[in-house]
C-alpha cells in the first residue's frame, strides 16, 4: 500500500524538525560534558587525537588538587554567603519599598519612583571606579561588606515587585487597615503572601545574578581569601594555563550548584524570566 | 467640641507619610550612596587628570577630546565592540526564534530540549568562557574535528583575524537560550485563532508567520533586540577570561579598555570613557522608549 503523500510530507516535516531539534540540543550539551569529560582525564589525555570522549583512565587527582592545593571551597562557601545575603536583602528593601511606591501614598513618591527607573539606564560602569574609591576610603575592600553592601538592594528588583503588587485590590489592604492593622502589618500578613510568586522570580535573579557576577567582584577582592568562584576559576585559569585538566575541575565545580538548583527549580527560572520580559 | 489644632493634624499627616518614606528609606540611601554620588563624581573625574594617589588636575574636556579624536586603540574598541553587538544581534535573536518557533510545535520533550538551550544562560560567563578556551585551544576539540576533515587549523583565539569572531560565537552559544525561552512563551500566547481564519483564508506557513507571527511578536522583538545591544556593548567577561583584549588589541572591547585604564590608575580617563559607553546606551534607550512609545 503507498503512503499517503500527505502524511508523507508531515512525517518527513517531523523528522527534519525533531534531527535540527536534536542536533542543536546536542551542540548546546557538548561543551559542557566535553568539560566534565575532560576534568576526570590524565592532563597527557586532553588533546589526544582522536579525542577520548570517555576518560581512560578516570581519575579524580584534578578535582582532588583543585579542592586541596586551591582554596576553591572557600570560595564556594564565599559564594554562598555573598549570594545569600545579597538576596536576603533584595527581597526584603525592595518588596518593602515596592509597596510604598505600589500602595501608600506620599509627597514625591512617583517623582522619586521616575528619577530611579532613570537610573535604571546607567550602566555600572560609570559609578564603578568612584564605587570602589569609597570601599578602599572605607577599608572595605577585601572585606565581604565590599561584596554585600553596595548590592543591597536594586531598582529592577523594586520595579519587579511593584508590578506584581499593582494587581492587588486596595480594599483588601484598607479591611486590614480597619482592622487594626499597621502599615508593616498589611505589607507582612496580605502583601507578602500575596506576591509570593514575583518573590520567587526575585530570588532566583538576584542569586543567579551574584553568583555569576565577576567584574565587580574581581575589582574589591585582590585577596584569595575573598574570591569568589567565577573570580578564583579566572585566577585559575591564568595561572594554570598549561593544565587543562585542572582548570576544567575548577570550572565543573563552580558551575554545579547553580546547574543543580536550576534543574530543580527549572519551572520557576522560566517563568521567572519570561515574566520579567513580557510583564514591561 | 474639640477641634483638631493644625499642629496636631500636620503631626499626623508627618507621621502618615513617614511609613512610605522609612520603606524606602534603605533603597533610596543605598541609590545616593552608591549610584547618584558615584554618577557625578565619575562626572566630575572625567574632566580631571587624575591617578587616584594625587590630587586631581582638572582639563576640561581633554579625556573625551583625545578619546574620540587621537586615541586609535579606543577607535579599535569602539570598532571592535560594535561588531561584537553587531555579529550577535544579527544571528543571537533569529536562532532564538527559530528554536522557539520549533519548540512550539507541539514535538514531545520539550522541556527537556528547552532545559538544553537554556542551561549556558544561567551558567556564569567565567564558565562558559573557560570551557570554550579548552575548545579552542590550538590542540583542542574545534581542530581535532578540523584535522581529521583533511582542513587547516584554525587560531581560533590567537588569529587577530578571527579571535572576536570566536568570542562573538562563545557568546551567542550562552546567549540565545534566553531568547528562545522569551519568544516561546510570546508564541504561546498568541491565540490560535487567528492561525484558524489565516488557514481558512487560505493563507499559507510563510504568510501566517509574516501577518500573523511576527506583527503578534513585535513588542517582545523590540524588548530582546535592545537588551541585547545594550548587554552586548557592555562585554567584559569574556574577553577578559579568552583573550585579555589581544592578540594586537583585536578583541579590545570598551569595557575592557576602561578596565586596563583603571588598572593602570587613569581613573580620569577610565572615567570618560565610561561616560561615552553611557551615552551610547542612552540613545538606545530613548530608541526604545520612542519604539515602544510608537505602538501604545
Amino acid at each position: 500500500m503507498a503512503v499517503h503523500p500527505k502524511t508523507f510530507r508531515y512525517s518527513s516535516g517531523r523528522f527534519i524538525l525533531y534531527l535540527m531539534l536534536i542536533v542543536s540540543s546536542i551542540m548546546m550539551i557538548v561543551p559542557f560534558y566535553w568539560s566534565v569529560s575532560t576534568s576526570l582525564k590524565l592532563e597527557k589525555f586532553v588533546f589526544t587525537n582522536p579525542p577520548q570522549w570517555i576518560p581512560d583512565p578516570l581519575t579524580w587527582v584534578n578535582y582532588i588538587h583543585v579542592l586541596t592545593r586551591i582554596p576553591f571551597l572557600r570560595y564556594f562557601a564565599n559564594s554562598v554567603i555573598v549570594a545569600v545575603a545579597t538576596t536576603l536583602g533584595h527581597v526584603f528593601f525592595d518588596t518593602l519599598a515596592a509597596y510604598a511606591f505600589s500602595k501608600l501614598k506620599f509627597p514625591g513618591r512617583d517623582r522619586i519612583f521616575f528619577i530611579m527607573l532613570l537610573a535604571l539606564m546607567v550602566p555600572f560602569q560609570v559609578n564603578l571606579i568612584p564605587l570602589y574609591k569609597i570601599m578602599a576610603t572605607l577599608h572595605w575592600t577585601n572585606t565581604y561588606l565590599a561584596l554585600i553592601v553596595p548590592n543591597l538592594t536594586s531598582i529592577f528588583g523594586i520595579f519587579l515587585m511593584r508590578q506584581f503588587m499593582l494587581t492587588i485590590p486596595n480594599e483588601l489592604l484598607d479591611a486590614a487597615r480597619i482592622d487594626g492593622c499597621s502599615e508593616f502589618g498589611v505589607f507582612r500578613r496580605v502583601v507578602v503572601p500575596l506576591v509570593l510568586p514575583g518573590i520567587a522570580t526575585l530570588i532566583i535573579f538576584t542569586f543567579m545574578g551574584t553568583w555569576n557576577d565577576f567584574l565587580w567582584p574581581r575589582i574589591v577582592t585582590s585577596s584569595e581569601k575573598l574570591f569568589t568562584l567565577p573570580v578564583g576559576l579566572a585566577q585559575l585559569q591564568m595561572k594554570n594555563t598549561s593544565n587543562i585538566a585542572q582548570i576544567m575541575a575548577g570550572t565543573v565545580l563552580t558551575a554545579l550548584p547553580m546547574i543543580i538548583v536550576f534543574l530543580f527549580m527549572q519551572r520557576q527560572f522560566i517563568e521567572g524570566m519570561t515574566a520579567g520580559a513580557l510583564k514591561e | 467640641m474639640t477641634a483638631i489644632s493644625p499642629s496636631r493634624r500636620l503631626n499626623r499627616s508627618v507621621q502618615k507619610y513617614a511609613v512610605g518614606y522609612t520603606f524606602i528609606a534603605v533603597p533610596l540611601l543605598s541609590l545616593t550612596v552608591f549610584l547618584f554620588i558615584p554618577m557625578v563624581v565619575s562626572l566630575w573625574w572625567s574632566l580631571n587628570d587624575y591617578s587616584g594617589l594625587t590630587a586631581a588636575k582638572f582639563v576640561g574636556l581633554n579625556n573625551y577630546i583625545k578619546l574620540l579624536t587621537d586615541d586609535k586603540i579606543f577607535a579599535k574598541s569602539l570598532v571592535n565592540t560594535t561588531v561584537f553587538v553587531l555579529l550577535g544581534m544579527s544571528i543571537g535573536p533569529t536562532l532564538g526564534l527559530l528554536t522557539a518557533m520549533m519548540l512550539n510545535q507541539n514535538v514531545r520533550f520539550r522541556s527537556l530540549f528547552r532545559t538544553a538551550y537554556y542551561l549556558p544562560v544561567m551558567t556564569s560567563l567565567v564558565v562558559v568562557s573557560t570551557i570554550w578556551v579548552m575548545l579552542y585551544n590550538q590542540n583542542g576539540l574545534f581542530n581535532t574535528i578540523l584535522q581529521n576533515l583533511g582542513l587547516h587549523k584554525v587560531g581560533w583565539l590567537s588569529d587577530p583575524h578571527v579571535a572576536l569572531i570566536s568570542i562573538a560565537i562563545a557568546s551567542i552559544w550562552q546567549g540565545f537560550g534566553f531568547e528562545t525561552v522569551i519568544f516561546l512563551a510570546a508564541l504561546q500566547s498568541i491565540p490560535r485563532e487567528l492561525y484558524e481564519a489565516a488557514m481558512i483564508d487560505g493563507a499559507g506557513g510563510w504568510a501566517q508567520f509574516r501577518f500573523i507571527t511576527l506583527p503578534s511578536l513585535k513588542p517582545v522583538i523590540l524588548f530582546v533586540y535592545i537588551i541585547g545591544i545594550i548587554g552586548s556593548y557592555q562585554v567584559f567577561d569574556q574577553v577578559f577570561v579568552m583573550t585579555s583584549g589581544g592578540p594586537v588589541y583585536s578583541t579590545t572591547t570598551i569595557v575592557y579598555y576602561l578596565f586596563d585604564k583603571f588598572m593602570d590608575l587613569r581613573l580620569g580617563y577610565a572615567s570618560a570613557i565610561a561616560y561615552i559607553l553611557f551615552a551610547i546606551l542612552v540613545v538606545f534607550s530613548f530608541l526604545q522608549m520612542r519604539l515602544s512609545r510608537e505602538r501604545a
